[in-house]
């Protein structure tokens, strides 16, 4: 599957960028391919284009706060996940997505 | 026929001691009779008894009335008509406000240590153990006959002998006491000589057959009572004036059969009192006395000025003190936190041993600093000395590492007291200074007094705007002989080490020259004496004139040295009161205007090369010293315990760097302008995000709290924040969303606070793995904790640092790289190479 992501966690230090880690870590080993957006501190980061998001089989939204830019989402498939399940069972999020 | 004069109580504090012994100067001069009236409460009092007038609880806004009659009736209304119409209004200071009651955090560490505890004010920080020693209230021994006098004659003989003694000992005691202590000894020497106070001790003799004992309980009991009835805090705190009297009387008395009351400290202990007389405190014995908690005392009430002073952590306002069961215990008064702490536990002492590792911690670390002289990283030397108020702060001053004294304030002498201090007196606080110098070198600042500061003595009449009135070298010719005995007791001193005098609020040239000609006829007569002192003694101003400012160039003809006083210079500069917190964006010492107003004086001294130095608020800010840095001032003072700080800072900065921010520091446009750059500046200047101090393997921690605790206390000693409670209530609040335990045995617990100086990583490995509500379930063993400084997160390369870090501790085998290495270097370098 081709997917897109964003991570975002209430102080943007720490947990934003371990999800996104996580789920590129597990995207890879189940064969898909990932492209995850950060809203942390550093703001914006890997900033995903409408195009990103017209092309991706589904989104998956691991965030716990309200994101930036959402409406790019609107017509998409989503899943929306609090960032702990990304860290904690990251393959339950994509089996979701089967 | 009795004259009547009506009034409103102008006094935002009501008529209290102060208020009422000026009315009481006022009428006792003439042989009528004055009542007082307070209208609201209905009670009335002798116009003559201090304490009978502070008992009618006259407060702001009540109407009273003073009855005047006798036969110089006319000329005691004429004058207390007056008084009561011009200077009355304006014959107290306005109370300080009150603090904010809000109490700060409590660690987690602490709350759930499973320990009692009882919040309170902390009003002399430090924490102290000891065992509790109960104060009750004021009693007289039970063994003491009350009743039955034959001899009511003798007996009130005894009790007069007995104040007659009282009153002599004060007077023997205000010859040499000082500042506080001086302030504390004319209070009492006024009850012991109030009319109503004797009348009443009299009364109860020689009409009621009562024993002295029984006539003091009895006094006692009715002043203490109006006192305390009234709603006013600082005339309940009198009540333990009246309390001293009366201990003092029956003592004098009795002898020993009156000690009964008496407390003796034989271990270390910690004194719980509903309150606490000055005259109790100071006789307990200090080398076992490690706290003091007390019910009810604001910060102005005498015991807590002396137990600031000797340094005894107190503890205050804590609510129903009598009901909580702790006689004999061991308990903590933690006058950091503000919490008394009782049935402590195990891990409550654990927590207290971690509390004092963290404050000694501190110390020992800034003791490397504060040992070395003041010098920037590029060699560039700056004196960083210490303010003080009295000549008993200036030991403890050197031990915190001062350089010399910048400012010792010489009001203190001179306040709350009948009468100025004598040229002996003045000579003696100087020379105590000078001691403990020890050869570094002493500003001595002389009387900066006026409208603001009123003294009884000068009688200075009340101005519309006491602080641009006459106050400070304005008032000196016209109480020439008062600071010509200042004056002389300085150029006496001057002969006892490096001595230099500056003379406050200097505006123009013929000041300086009119000051100069006076300490040079001084000076004169002392040789003429042959009398010892220094020819040579430096003479300087403050700036905080912005006249003066403009007039160094002027006034270096006749000085050898400047002071800015940076609090006045930037209000009388930006024109806005700094007691006024709707104008505290004026008030920023930050607005460009008025650097560049300091930067113009000290180049104006540096090119008459003359010493130029800073002694206000500001130079205590470790933030501003870059700033003052790059002005290239010569010295710096502050309050004693910001010396080891400033030293610290001072040997991070680079001169170089300094004086490129300052320029352009110099060119913005606003006070927000410079905050952003000086937060820029720092971020650049920053202590590294980590270093070796902040690995602590083989971490003896057995909870999440205390793991917390010791990563946050490593911040503290370290210098990487000031407020370590702050940080944890910050790492605590971020908890509280969800744990940060991700798993695999790994916590990452974070904070955004500005209560932090420097992005900070700390990293802890766990001696035994605690349990940490982790994602996975399992106990933690590796901590790794973020502090970051809120101001600066966004967008900084410590954030990409970071970033990166949170992707790295996802990959297992950074995690168990990080598992196996133990040695603190080798585990900074493994985050290095991700850095």
């Amino acid at each position: 599957m081709k997917l897109v992501a964003v991570t975002a966690c209430p102080t943007g230090i720490a947990h934003t960028y371990m999800a996104a880690a996580q789920l590129e870590k597990t995207a890879k080993k189940l064969g898909h391919t990932i492209k995850v957006e950060t809203q942390g501190a550093m703001g914006i980061e890997n900033e995903l284009s409408q195009a990103d998001v017209d092309a991706a089989d589904a989104v998956i939204l691991a965030t716990d706060i309200a994101i930036e830019q959402e409406e790019r989402f609107s017509r998409a498939r989503k899943i929306q996940v609090p960032v702990q399940a990304a860290l904690k069972d990251p393959e339950a999020i994509f089996a979701k997505l089967k | 026929m009795a004259l009547e004069q009506e009034f409103i109580c102008p006094l935002p504090a009501g008529i209290h001691a102060r208020p009422a012994s000026a009315l009481e100067e006022v009428v006792r001069r003439y042989t009528s009779e004055v009542t007082l009236l307070n209208r609201r409460t209905q009670r009335s009092a002798n116009g003559k008894s201090i304490l009978a007038m502070v008992g009618t609880d006259v407060r702001l806004g009540d109407a009273c009335v003073f009855t005047v009659s006798g036969p110089d009736e006319r000329e005691a209304l004429a004058e207390l008509s007056a008084f009561l119409r011009d200077k009355f209004p304006h014959c107290d200071a306005p109370l300080a406000p009150a603090k904010s009651a809000a109490a700060a955090p409590l660690s987690p560490c602490l709350r759930e240590a499973g320990a009692t505890i009882y919040r309170g004010q902390p009003v002399v920080p430090g924490i102290g153990l000891g065992c509790v020693v109960q104060f009750g209230k004021f009693s007289v021994s039970p063994a003491l006959p009350r009743n039955g006098v034959a001899d009511t004659a003798r007996e009130w003989q005894q009790l007069e002998a007995a104040l007659g003694k009282l009153d002599a000992t004060c007077e023997r005691r205000l010859a040499t006491a000082k500042g506080i202590e001086a302030a504390l000894v004319t209070v009492h020497r006024s009850i012991a000589r109030d009319v109503d106070f004797r009348g009443s001790l009299r009364a109860a003799v020689t009409e009621r057959q009562r024993t002295a004992a029984g006539a003091i309980e009895e006094t006692e009991a009715q002043f203490s009572g109006m006192l305390a009835a009234s709603g006013n805090p600082m005339l309940r705190e009198r009540a333990l004036d009246i309390q001293d009297i009366c201990l003092q009387l029956l003592r004098e008395i009795y002898g020993d059969a009156a000690r009964a009351a008496d407390v003796k400290l034989t271990a270390d202990a910690v004194v719980v009192a509903e309150s606490l007389t000055p005259g109790q405190f100071l006789a307990l014995d200090r080398n076992f006395l490690k706290g003091l908690v007390l019910a009810s005392a604001g910060g102005t009430s005498h015991t807590v000025i002396l137990a600031r002073s000797f340094n005894i952590p107190t503890l205050a306002g804590v609510p129903d003190l009598p009901g909580i069961q702790c006689a004999g215990q061991e308990v903590v008064v933690d006058a950091e936190a503000g919490a008394l702490v009782t049935n402590l536990t195990a891990a409550a002492r654990r927590y207290y041993v971690l509390e004092e590792r963290r404050v000694l911690g501190r110390r020992a670390r800034l003791k490397v600093v504060s040992a070395r002289d003041a010098v920037t990283k590029d060699g560039q030397r700056m004196e960083i000395a210490a303010n003080i108020s009295t000549a008993g702060e200036a030991a403890g001053a050197f031990e915190s590492g001062a350089e010399g004294i910048g400012l010792f304030r010489t009001e203190m002498l001179f306040l709350d007291r009948p009468a100025p201090p004598d040229e002996h007196e003045q000579f003696e606080s100087y020379r105590t200074v000078l001691a403990a110098a020890n050869g570094r070198p002493v500003v001595i600042r002389t009387l900066d007094v006026g409208g603001d500061k009123p003294l009884a003595y000068l009688d200075l009449p009340a101005e519309e705007n006491p602080f641009l009135g006459r106050r400070a070298v304005r008032i000196y010719p016209e109480f020439e002989a008062l600071f010509r005995t200042q004056i002389r007791a300085l150029v006496r001193a001057s002969a006892s080490g490096k001595l230099r005098v500056m003379i406050p609020m200097i505006a123009t040239v013929d000041e300086a020259r009119w000051v100069r000609k006076i300490i040079g006829e001084e000076q004169q007569k002392c040789a003429a004496e042959h009398i010892a002192f220094d020819p040579a003694m430096p003479v300087g101003a403050m700036i905080e004139v912005p006249a003066a400012a403009l007039a160094v160039e002027a006034l270096s003809r006749e000085l050898d040295f400047f002071s800015v006083g940076s609090n006045d210079l930037l209000q009388y500069f930006m024109a806005a009161d700094r007691m006024n917190a709707q104008l505290a964006v004026l008030s920023n010492p930050l607005q460009p205007a008025f650097l560049r107003l300091l930067k113009w004086i000290a180049d104006a001294a540096r090119a008459q090369q003359k010493e130029i130095s800073l002694c206000g608020e500001m130079g205590g800010q470790v933030r501003f010293l870059p700033l003052l840095a790059g002005m290239g001032l010569n010295k710096i003072s502050a309050a004693a315990p910001a010396v080891a700080g400033l030293k610290a800072e001072l040997s991070r900065l680079n001169q170089a760097a300094c004086q490129e921010l300052l320029k352009a520091a110099l060119k913005c446009a606003t006070a927000d302008e410079v905050a952003a750059l000086l937060e820029q500046f720092s971020a650049q200047t920053s202590m590294p995000l980590l270093e070796t101090d902040l690995v602590i393997v083989e971490c003896d921690a057995p909870t999440k709290e205390e793991a917390i605790k010791q990563g946050v206390d490593r911040l503290f000693v370290l210098g990487r924040t000031d407020d370590s409670l702050a940080v944890e209530d910050a790492v605590w609040r971020r908890e509280a969303t969800y744990s940060t335990g991700f798993g695999h045995g790994f916590a990452i617990p974070h904070c955004q606070t500005d209560a932090v100086r420097f992005n900070s990583l700390v990293l802890l490995k766990l001696k035994s793995p605690v349990a940490w509500n982790s994602l996975d379930g399992q106990p933690v063993r590796v901590v790794i904790l973020l502090a970051i400084r809120a101001a600066q997160s966004a967008g900084t390369t410590h954030m990409q640092v970071l970033a990166k870090l949170a992707r790295k501790i996802m990959d297992d085998d950074f995690r168990a790289e990080l598992e196996r290495e133990n040695e603190p270097a080798r585990l900074g370098a493994i985050f290095q190479k991700i850095f």
